[in-house]
């Protein structure tokens, strides 16, 4: 199959070289051409060109905008791709831009699936993400071996934006689990006891966690070097308060912990990994 | 002078009639027609449109919900001014989006204002408003006779946006106020202990307040008739959420505090004063 794919970052390089290696032919563009490296891609000079040539076109970019500039802007897919073709957004984005691109392409009989992933760039390497798709089941079904090449847990959640409230939910669990991890880990050295030995004690019991797993033990060996970049998760919270707010949802401790993610930029370290919010602790 | 007014709510319907009291000659529009009838019995002049009532003015002043329809408004403005005009808005809108209209009016060659005010709908028909005012300090000059027929406590803060952001400030102490106190009640009346006597001992310390002294007054009536609608404050403590998630800001007592409004509007009560926090606290620890 001809697949088009835009967003060649930590999550999106390894993702695009999953589906090289099931044999699929990929067509590339890129904002920064130089990004595309060793990658043996079809380079494309404009969205709207690689649309021409897919059947099927990955994203894995940053924000709402970026979505919505790749997919309706000038020389945007939108002016490319075929009737019948597939747009598969992997980015984390607001439900209401999902749902909004996916009745533009819609207009134009491009099919579109909202399909974050979670699992990070180790998920992403080992092909194991978790993938909560929103669009038509029928559309899904039609595209879920290319997905079986990125991960392991595909679940279709509902209609278009449905699987971007899923992966809200997600993020809000994700980054309040690491919080109390770090404000445990705070709690035993300040009590003067080894952080190691609790976060392996704890490893065996009714509070493990894959976070208390892998950001427990970066906070422990204090390698606060990113896996996920700490700003990615502060510009998902700014998107789940405003879901929140939308709906008129109380969520007092997502609002606590969104503070403490506004506290991190602050200092600095918003590139730096979200287990550093044990170091905005240790600095109060 | 001659003024122009967008936006007859309850708020700008009190502030045009000073206006008028005040011997300006004022002409007037909004959206719903009936709501400019009050107006045009007190002497105002009818504009049939926001680019009328610019039109031939000294000033424009809006007073309307939100940011989309303060950018719509002015937009008209511009589009009728003549030079030397100097565009207001009074409305609560975020600072980085009077900002952006301030840049567009200038563009046009029009000075800018943001004034948002403080002191509810009472302030306004006593015309005790606070007015912090952001922009051209020689156009706040010009416009400050029209600012004395409206409020008391009138303060050029800086810079576009300024006022804005006094106003965001505000609506963080306005807003955790209420809480305080709503939650001192709460406290009170779990142990058992009266709350208006509380009130009563905490007006004469450190604790006293405008907010303890009159929205508690109306805490201990269970009177939650608006007032400042819930809804309202939810929006403005949005503001200073979005404004300290774009600049990196810990905040967490106003996050906190912006929840709690977050979820009078969820559970219906948005229409009711903000006191109606009580409620939700009350409902929270099975004090109904």
């Amino acid at each position: 199959m001809k697949i088009g794919f835009i967003g060649l970052g930590a999550m999106g390089r390894p993702m695009a070289g999953h589906l090289q290696k099931a044999g699929h032919q990929l067509f590339v563009w890129a904002r920064r051409p130089e990004s595309v490296g060793d990658l043996a891609a079809t380079r494309c000079a404009t969205p709207a060109e690689l649309g021409r040539c897919c059947d099927v076109v990955f994203t894995v970019v940053t924000s709402s905008a970026d979505v919505e500039g790749l997919a309706l802007g000038p020389d945007g897919l939108i002016e490319g791709m075929a009737p019948g073709s597939v747009l598969i957004d992997c980015s984390t984005i607001a439900p209401d831009s999902a749902r909004e691109i996916a009745a533009r392409l819609g207009e134009k009989s491009i099919a579109m699936l909202d399909a974050p992933v979670s699992g990070g760039e180790q998920g992403a390497i080992d092909a194991t993400l978790a993938i909560m798709v929103g669009g038509e089941a029928a559309v899904l079904e039609r595209v879920r071996p290319l997905l079986d090449c990125l991960g392991q847990r595909i679940v279709h959640i509902g209609p278009n934006g449905a699987g971007q409230v899923a992966k809200a939910c997600n993020q809000m669990i994700m980054v309040a689990a690491i919080q109390a991890a770090a404000e445990a880990m705070r709690l035993a050295a300040a009590a003067g006891v080894d952080c190691a030995r609790v976060q392996q004690a704890l490893a065996g019991g009714s509070a493990a966690s894959r976070v208390l797993d892998v950001m427990g033990e970066r906070m422990v060996k204090r390698d606060f070097s990113a896996g996920i970049e700490a700003r990615l998760h502060h510009k998902d919270f700014g998107l789940v308060l405003e879901a929140a707010r939308k709906k008129g949802v109380f969520m007092p401790l997502t609002a606590a912990v969104g503070q403490q993610l506004n506290a991190l930029m602050a200092q600095g370290w918003g590139r730096d990994d979200t287990s550093s919010l044990l170091r905005v602790l240790e600095g109060v | 002078m001659k003024i122009g007014f967008i936006g007859l709510g309850i708020m700008g319907r009190a502030m045009a009639l000073n206006l008028i009291k005040g011997g300006h000659t004022v002409s007037v529009w909004a959206r719903r027609a009936e709501s400019m009838q009050p107006l045009l019995d007190a002497g105002a002049k009818a504009a049939s449109s926001a680019s009328d009532a610019a039109q031939g003015n000294e000033l424009v002043i809006s007073m309307v919900a939100d940011a989309p329809d303060v950018a719509e408004v002015m937009r008209a403005v511009a589009a009728a001014a003549e030079p030397g005009l100097i565009a207001i808005d009074m409305s609560t809108i975020a600072p980085a989006a009077a900002r952006r209209i301030g840049e567009e009016l200038a563009a046009a060659g029009i000075d800018f204002l943001d004034a948002p005010v403080s002191g509810g709908e009472v302030g306004a028909i006593a015309g005790t408003l606070s007015i912090m005012v952001g922009g051209s300090e020689a156009a706040f000059a010009k416009a400050r006779p029209a600012f004395e027929c409206m409020g008391k406590n009138i303060v050029y803060v800086g810079a576009s946006g300024a006022g804005q952001v006094t106003k965001a400030a505000n609506q963080i102490v306005t807003g955790m106020g209420v809480l305080a106190v709503a939650e001192a009640f709460a406290f009170a009346a779990k142990n058992g202990v009266d709350r208006s006597k509380v009130r009563e001992a905490l007006l004469g310390g450190f604790a006293y307040s405008k907010i303890l002294e009159n929205h508690g007054q109306r805490m201990l009536d269970r009177n939650f008739k608006p007032g400042f609608k819930s809804w309202m404050h939810e929006k403005d403590l949005n503001i200073v959420m979005q404004t300290a998630h774009e600049l990196g800001l810990c905040l967490p007592g106003s996050a906190a505090t912006a929840q709690m409004f977050n979820a009078m509007v969820g559970s219906g009560m948005g229409e009711e004063d903000s006191i109606a926090v009580l409620k939700l606290l009350e409902r929270l620890s099975g004090q109904e």
